[in-house]
């Protein structure tokens, strides 16, 4: 079963031992409390609220350690130990770019274009950094796990997700004045922009997946460095099968909504005979039921496509992640999921956003303990490669940038 | 007091647990594994030590990157009690259910003194800081993706658009004589998506449909109050104000759920926003009445105008989302929690009953 892994390796990667035959399971699990992750998080709200957020990175930090703490892969915990002052870096830097993007898309539209490309050209570069320092901060058995992926390769990955809207700055020509428009040329601009979204929706799964095989390529442990192998075909059958339920679901929704409608139009005509003081009930419900069936609409399509999308992304990715000894397992079952995230959805809406802590505990726990690692031989014996400390003075600045979180 | 504490040692280099007692021994931390001679030192002030916590195990972070992982919580607290050493304070309230009903209740009342005055005071300063030109931009831009999508060239004769546009102005005269007002343009145009309708954008751009000049070609001072309630959006920058504030509370909102699905955020997000413009719309309407007032016309003159939007109302879509626009009235089926504009009843009643407060003067 074991595959060899044979593509070149960047960096002093030793192959260790050989295989060894013997295989070994070390189970997930998850032994944080939803209780006390609840009283974690009102203590570090009320502190973010009166620092006018500046607290946050700190808040982070300590929820990072709470969750990774509290994630055991066989007896042994993760450890969290990045340096909250690090991360209160990144987050100015986060904090300042983001008021600048927001405020040139804003208040100078016709600018647009610039601050993307602005951020085109720096995102791919935080977003390594902040992989890199989000592993080189979190250790298991006391050894720190490390991000291999180049600068390069992050931005041959990233890249193409900018392409689209920056074809569309392009190709669609802004309206001058008040000169009414050429009407082949508006047909023009509507097909390219057509055109691009379309190409761009085929491409996604695609550009998605190599995003993921730059990802979980990186991921190194002492002498082994992960790879991703999973088939582009099943990738877009993913994407198919989450395409069909979205599609089933709103055709479900509609017709309920039909339905309702129909009973309140009955319902409208017996009242209109009973009292013809008040002729605008009948219309009036119709409303009520559209609006009702629109929230609906918006309410139940996430509920029941954001937890199959995630448990089948969370299976295809994690199955597919092995290295020379050790290979990630996942089954976590959308039934499972779906009830988990029905229940929470209630109850969060049911107590106002308190039971959000209890949640988010809960969502976790059900996505660790679905995950195993199978290891080939005795970790013990596995020796770290030195890390060159401070890789770069980006990586540190950026710090935890992008707040990423691998699900693991 | 101070004994040694058998737990689990990590150099850092290599994932094997190596059994070891730790001991403090005055400013040093000593850990002696089994199979070593001599116990290795840590100066204190270079370990971080783990936040008190009833779950999950405790890892120490060691100055030369190796690393105490203890498994038994209860246990380590005992020794870690009783070396003396201080933790910080904040760790106590999260280990306490009293600290955090206070924590609770100190949050909902930051929220909400956000709610009902940072957000409004922090917008409308920043609003007011935009510089016309730059505001003047915004209006055009929206005018003009407004003119491509839904406006259509107006077919109002050319009098007729000149009467609205003069009476409106004789009215402003007459009203503000020494004539500190905003600069307004005013322009008509038909719309059948939007149907009976007016709107004002940042920089002082008012537009008004033909349909809406019709229903009330025989209500002239109506006319002019609907243009005076739209004036009332540019008096007070509505248009830059509201959109701070859209951004300002789904930050907040936010940094509420942190990492919530930005779904599950967009909800109460957005019912805020909208209570807000309630607002704003509630501010405008404020403004037309004062100044029919001042021109010496009866704010009562926009009860017939609403009485019509009502009359017409659940009979046509709701159209139009663009803030500003009276008319919205016509969503009389919504509820109030998710509609952007007051219940027109209320309303009504707020142009009817304007003068009895100010009568006195």
């Amino acid at each position: 079963m074991q595959q060899h892994d044979d593509f070149a390796l960047n960096g002093p990667l030793q192959p260790q031992a050989p295989a060894t035959g013997v295989l070994q399971t070390l189970p997930i699990r998850f032994t944080g409390s939803g209780s006390e992750y609840f009283r974690i998080w009102i203590v570090n709200l009320l502190l973010t609220l009166v620092t006018l957020t500046l607290y946050w990175p700190f808040a982070r930090a300590r929820r990072m350690a709470y969750f990774q703490n509290n994630t055991l892969i066989g007896d042994d915990p993760l450890g969290f130990h990045a340096d909250p002052w690090k991360m209160f870096r990144g987050y100015l830097v986060v904090l300042v770019l983001g008021i600048f993007y927001w405020a040139v898309t804003r208040f100078l539209p016709a600018f647009g274009w610039f601050a993307l490309l602005a951020v085109a050209a720096l995102w791919p570069l935080l977003w390594r950094a902040s992989l890199h320092f989000r592993l080189r901060n979190t250790s298991w058995r006391g050894v720190r796990l490390d991000f291999a992926g180049d600068t390069r390769g992050a931005y041959l990955a990233l890249l193409p997700f900018f392409a689209p809207a920056l074809a569309l700055v392009f190709l669609v020509p802004p309206v001058a004045d008040d000169t009414a428009v050429a009407p082949e040329l508006a047909r023009g601009a509507a097909m390219a922009a057509g055109l691009v979204t379309l190409v761009f929706a085929l491409a996604t799964p695609w550009l998605l997946l190599r995003l993921k095989r730059y990802q979980h390529g990186g991921y190194a442990f002492t002498q082994e460095r992960t790879r991703l192998q999973v088939r582009t075909r099943s990738f877009y059958a993913l994407y198919a099968k989450a395409g069909a339920l979205t599609v089933a679901s709103m055709l479900a929704v509609v017709a309920l909504v039909f339905l309702l409608m129909f009973a309140v139009m009955g319902m409208g005509q017996r009242e209109a005979l009973e009292s013809l003081s008040r002729p605008g009930a009948a219309a009036g419900g119709m409303v009520a039921v559209l609006v009702l069936g629109l929230g609906l609409l918006y309410l139940l399509i996430p509920l029941l496509t954001l937890p199959y999308i995630t448990a089948r992304f969370q299976n295809l990715l994690w199955s597919g992640t092995a290295s020379a000894h050790l290979r990630f397992q996942s089954r976590l079952r959308f039934r499972d999921l779906l009830r988990v995230t029905v229940v929470n959805w209630l109850l969060i809406i049911v107590t106002l956003g308190l039971f959000w802590p209890f949640a988010k505990v809960r969502s976790t726990r059900i996505r660790l303990q679905a995950m195993a690692v199978q290891v080939d031989g005795r970790v013990d014996d596995w020796l770290a490669r030195a890390q060159a400390a401070g890789r770069g003075v980006l990586g540190d600045a950026a710090g935890d940038f992008l707040g990423i979180d691998m699900g693991l | 007091m101070t004994y040694a504490l058998p737990t689990l040692w990590f150099d850092g280099r290599n994932p094997r647990a190596r059994p070891a007692r730790i001991q403090l021994q005055g400013d040093d931390l000593l850990v002696h594994c089994e199979d070593d001679l001599a116990p290795r030192r840590y100066p204190l002030s270079g370990v971080r030590w783990p936040e008190r916590r009833s779950h999950g195990q405790r890892q120490t972070d060691l100055p030369d990157g190796s690393l105490l992982q203890h498994a038994d919580s209860v246990e380590w607290d005992r020794w870690w009690a009783a070396q003396g050493l201080q933790e910080p304070t904040v760790v106590g309230w999260m280990q306490s259910w009293h600290a955090t009903f206070v924590a609770m209740a100190g949050t909902v009342a930051m929220l909400a003194v956000a709610w009902v005055w940072g957000v409004p005071l922090l917008s409308s300063t920043l609003a007011h800081l935009v510089p016309y030109s730059v505001e003047s931009t915004i209006g055009r831009q929206g005018l003009e993706q407004l003119d491509r999508l839904f406006l259509a060239p107006s077919a109002l004769p050319q009098a007729e658009q000149e009467a609205v546009r003069n009476r409106f102005a004789t009215t402003l005269q007459r009203a503000f004589p020494d004539g500190r007002l905003p600069r307004w343009q005013l322009s008509f145009h038909a719309s059948q998506a939007l149907g009976a309708n007016a709107f004002a954008l940042p920089g002082g751009y008012i537009v008004v449909t033909d349909e809406l000049v019709q229903l009330l070609r025989d209500q002239p001072d109506a006319m002019t109050g609907v243009l005076a309630h739209e004036l009332g959006h540019v008096e007070h920058r509505h248009g830059l104000d509201l959109m701070v504030r859209a951004s300002l509370v789904s930050a907040m909102v936010g940094v509420v759920l942190g990492d919530a699905s930005g779904f599950l955020a967009s909800v109460p997000a957005t019912l805020l926003t909208q209570a807000y413009s309630r607002d704003a719309e509630r501010e405008a309407d404020e403004f037309a009445a004062f100044t029919l007032d001042r021109a010496g016309v009866s704010p009562a003159v926009m009860v017939s105008f609403f009485e019509r939007l009502q009359r017409q109302g659940p009979a046509r879509p709701g159209g139009a989302t663009q803030e500003g626009e009276p008319g919205a009235g016509k969503g009389s089926g919504l509820p109030i929690a998710i509609s952007s504009h007051p219940d027109i009843e209320e309303r009504i009643g707020f142009f009817r009953n304007w003068r009895q407060p100010h009568a006195g003067r």
